[in-house]
């Protein structure tokens, strides 16, 4: 055999195994796939989130698995979910069975999560959830350990975790305007937007303000979650003479209603759940007629660990926006690598065990799971934020003294002096 | 012996004289025997979910068609009987253990009634009226799913249904197998006598009316018929899903439908199933091209009413007839239709210019 055949059959053979053995040549990075709806700023957060963190372990020299240092690689999972439930099933199907990911990370309309966490435990695949707040999607590994251990939420704060931040948020800001106003009994107006998310928040606001807060309800508004205008409820909240609004937005609604509130002057607080006001443009698309609401959020310009603050400002240099808590995307990778590194392994059921004994200080807090594989909540744990607008600013108010809590950066609360000045004068 | 090979010649007989001498029927048998034969090349997993839910909305586009399409009994809340079939048959099979074969049926039957309630109000309304009336509905029953979240789940929907079948290359052939079934059906009772009335009722209501006919009748008849071929694709969904949820009542589902039908070419219950068959892969393909340019995937939307919208300019009667037209012509002598490259027709050999 001459040379020339000899390297012709030597590359022949070289190619050959090449095709045969892709697996070898993909085995060198580990595969996780971002569930989103890419389209949409949730889907951007997922993925902006994840990007980060890969780009971070990947130039630290990536994961250690076993004796081996292996690359992140991340998938684009465009999941669709807010306008299609078979197009998200569909991708998730993709990225396990064609695109090949190790992990998967994200989601965001429950709906669609149970469905794709079906397929993801169908497949045995880890699947961190970044997005979806329902309780039930956890219950499910309690009452069904074997099939949906695989299964793990990191952010936001479950539903039910989130109304007691919501109500703890209302009294804070009550007994500030005790405190400094001087009133004696506190009126709130409950506005929620008309969306079947609301109607736990709007029952348990109803039982709870008068029988363990001390409130009275003033009454109870439910505007369009698109609607543009909340004037005639802004003004029968003004007669009523509420002191503090109780809000409870997730959609367009919450724009409209924090700039007409701004702009009529309403003296009164508004505080609790708007999740446009979690948005860097909010002071702009409300021409500042934002200020002073306050809202439940997941981060903040506040070090509430050593890593939130070059997270967050990492974030806001990169893409031009403060990070939504779907960029928890960036923690569950972190979770996920010290996970391999410890287990040394790759496989979901050597896995789950490391998982569960999660302990990380990530950038929204000390992480853990719970039974239910969901991320606890609490004094030294992930407590969540309440952020209100400052003067073109977003700031920490809360927590603030609570449970001895107190991030750095955070500020005290401020009444807009509209209200001080509406109320010092009735009295 | 004997009667078996004629039967076998009698086959071959009308396959040669009456499907292979017609492109549109070749590509149907050819379609036919693709669907079957795939999961012999392919059983990737992505793949087949992509034709089940393809098959599923296939029976979905054709129980719209047989109402609105043959019947003029424009639906715009067609998603109405997916959903109501979907839930009864989440709750039966969560509640009460019914197993698919039986919870499918009975989740159609669900749809059945909901035709009902939605026909009778619905039967002196004509036109926009009736399109906008029936789209009030899955929008009230949407309401009705989240003020009584006891029962249907509210937002998160009915989960943990029992799964279609044992694998997925199972799930495949039994919704394969119900597309090209039901498909035949709709297209035997648009055939029949009572499909016949259907379309009389459509072309002119008052004339069916004064020949004698029971137009109400036959109006409730096709909603129910309608419901009950939507009524089986919602069941099959929710168990193919495991998920009955309020998307399935969404109105994008029921304008989804109406896409589908219009693109396909409508009054023909084929031209609907197939237009399924085109978008629906499509879309998919679009999603996984587009996605991999970052700028991209909002252009999805966009490509695809671009494409509705060139259809509806340039092809009103949908693309399948649009594409049959081209294939085959119609004797003007005798009406039957020939390939479009012969010049005499195959029955009657008149000149086909």
């Amino acid at each position: 055999m001459n040379t020339r055949r000899f390297i012709v059959c030597l590359a022949a053979g070289f190619l050959l195994f090449a095709g045969l053995c892709p697996s070898a040549w993909a085995a060198d990075s580990i595969k996780i796939g971002i569930l989103g709806p890419m389209s949409f700023t949730q889907g951007e957060g997922h993925w902006n989130g994840a990007t980060m963190a890969a780009e971070e372990i990947n130039a630290a020299g990536g994961v250690k698995v076993g004796d081996k240092m292996m690359q992140i690689e991340l998938v684009k999972v465009d999941t669709n979910e807010f306008l299609s439930i078979p197009d998200a099933t569909n991708a998730v199907e993709m990225a396990i069975s064609r695109n090949k990911v190790d992990f998967l990370v994200g989601g965001f309309r429950t709906e669609a999560v149970m469905v794709m966490q079906d397929i993801a435990m169908d497949a045995k695949k880890i699947f961190i959830g970044c997005g979806a707040a329902t309780v039930e999607i956890c219950t499910r590994v309690t009452e069904n350990y074997d099939r949906y251990k695989y299964w793990f939420r990191l952010t936001p704060i479950n539903a039910g975790y989130l109304g007691k931040v919501d109500f703890t948020l209302l009294g804070t800001v009550g007994a500030i305007m005790k405190k400094t106003l001087g009133l004696e009994t506190l009126k709130v107006a409950v506005v929620a937007e008309k969306a079947a998310w609301a109607e736990g928040i709007v029952a348990a606001a109803e039982k709870t303000l008068p029988e363990k807060m001390g409130m009275e309800i003033v009454g109870i508004w439910r505007p369009s979650p698109v609607a543009k205008d909340c004037s005639a409820e802004l003004a029968a909240i003004q007669r009523a003479g509420a002191h503090i609004v109780f809000t409870t937005f997730s959609s367009s609604v919450g724009l409209t209603f924090a700039k007409q509130m701004g702009e009529l002057k309403i003296p009164a607080a508004a505080v609790g759940i708007n999740v446009e006001a979690q948005k860097s443009g909010f002071w702009e698309a409300t021409n500042g007629a934002g200020d002073y609401v306050l809202t439940i959020n997941t981060y903040a310009p506040v070090k509430i660990t050593e890593s939130t603050l070059p997270f967050y400002t990492k974030y806001q240099e990169r893409f031009k926006e403060a990070p939504n808590y779907t960029a928890g995307t960036y923690d569950a990778l972190q979770i996920l690598k010290a996970a391999v590194e410890e287990a040394g392994t790759l496989d979901s059921d050597a896995l789950v065990p490391f998982l569960e004994k999660t302990d990380l200080v990530g950038t929204a807090g000390r992480e853990v799971f719970d039974a239910a594989h969901d991320i606890t909540w609490g004094p030294g744990y992930v407590t969540g934020l309440g952020t209100q607008w400052q003067e073109g600013k977003i700031q920490c108010v809360w927590p603030y003294n609570w449970e001895g809590i107190t991030y750095e950066g955070t500020v005290p609360y401020k009444l807009a002096p509209w209200v001080v000045e509406a109320w010092k004068k009735k009295d | 012996m004997g009667l078996i090979f004629t039967h076998i010649r009698r086959f071959f007989t009308i396959l040669r004289s009456e499907v292979i001498v017609l492109p549109g029927r070749l590509a149907l048998v050819l379609f036919v025997i693709a669907l079957l034969a795939l999961p012999l090349f392919t059983q990737d997993l992505y793949f087949l979910r992509i034709v089940i839910l393809t098959s599923i909305f296939a029976i979905f586009a054709g129980s719209w068609d047989l109402l609105s399409g043959f019947t003029g009994q424009m639906n715009f809340g067609h998603a109405l009987f997916f959903g109501v079939a979907a839930y009864v048959t989440a709750l039966l099979n969560i509640h009460l253990h019914f197993p698919p074969y039986l919870s499918i049926p009975l989740g159609a039957v669900g749809a059945v009634l909901a035709g009902l309630v939605v026909g009778i109000p619905c039967l002196r309304l004509k036109g926009s009226y009736l399109a906008l009336t029936t789209l009030a509905f899955p929008i009230i029953l949407t309401g009705i799913v989240f003020a009584i979240p006891g029962v249907t789940g509210g937002e998160l929907g009915l989960s943990g249904l029992s799964r279609l079948s044992s694998s997925r290359l199972m799930d495949y052939y039994i919704t394969a197998v119900c597309m090209l079934g039901l498909g035949l059906v709709m297209w035997l009772i648009t055939d029949s006598k009572t499909g016949i009335i259907l379309h009389a009722i459509r072309e002119d209501e008052v004339a069916a009316r004064a020949a004698g006919i029971n137009t109400t009748r036959y109006k409730l008849l096709a909603f129910c018929m309608s419901g009950f071929f939507a009524g089986i694709a919602g069941g099959l969904y929710a168990h193919f899903m495991r998920l009955a949820g309020p998307s399935t009542l969404e109105v994008g589902l029921s304008f989804q439908v109406i896409i589908w039908s219009v693109f396909g070419g409508m009054v023909s219950i084929y031209g609907p199933m197939a237009g399924v068959f085109i978008l629906n892969p499509l879309m998919e393909g679009l999603r996984v091209i587009l996605g991999k340019y970052p700028a991209l995937p909002e252009m999805r939307m966009l490509l695809f009413a671009a494409l509705v919208l060139l259809t509806l300019r340039f092809m009103p009667e949908g693309f399948i007839p649009w594409v049959l037209d081209r294939l085959e012509t119609e004797c003007p002598r005798c009406k039957i239709r020939n390939v479009f490259f012969r010049h005499r027709c195959r029955i009657c050999d008149a000149a086909m210019s």
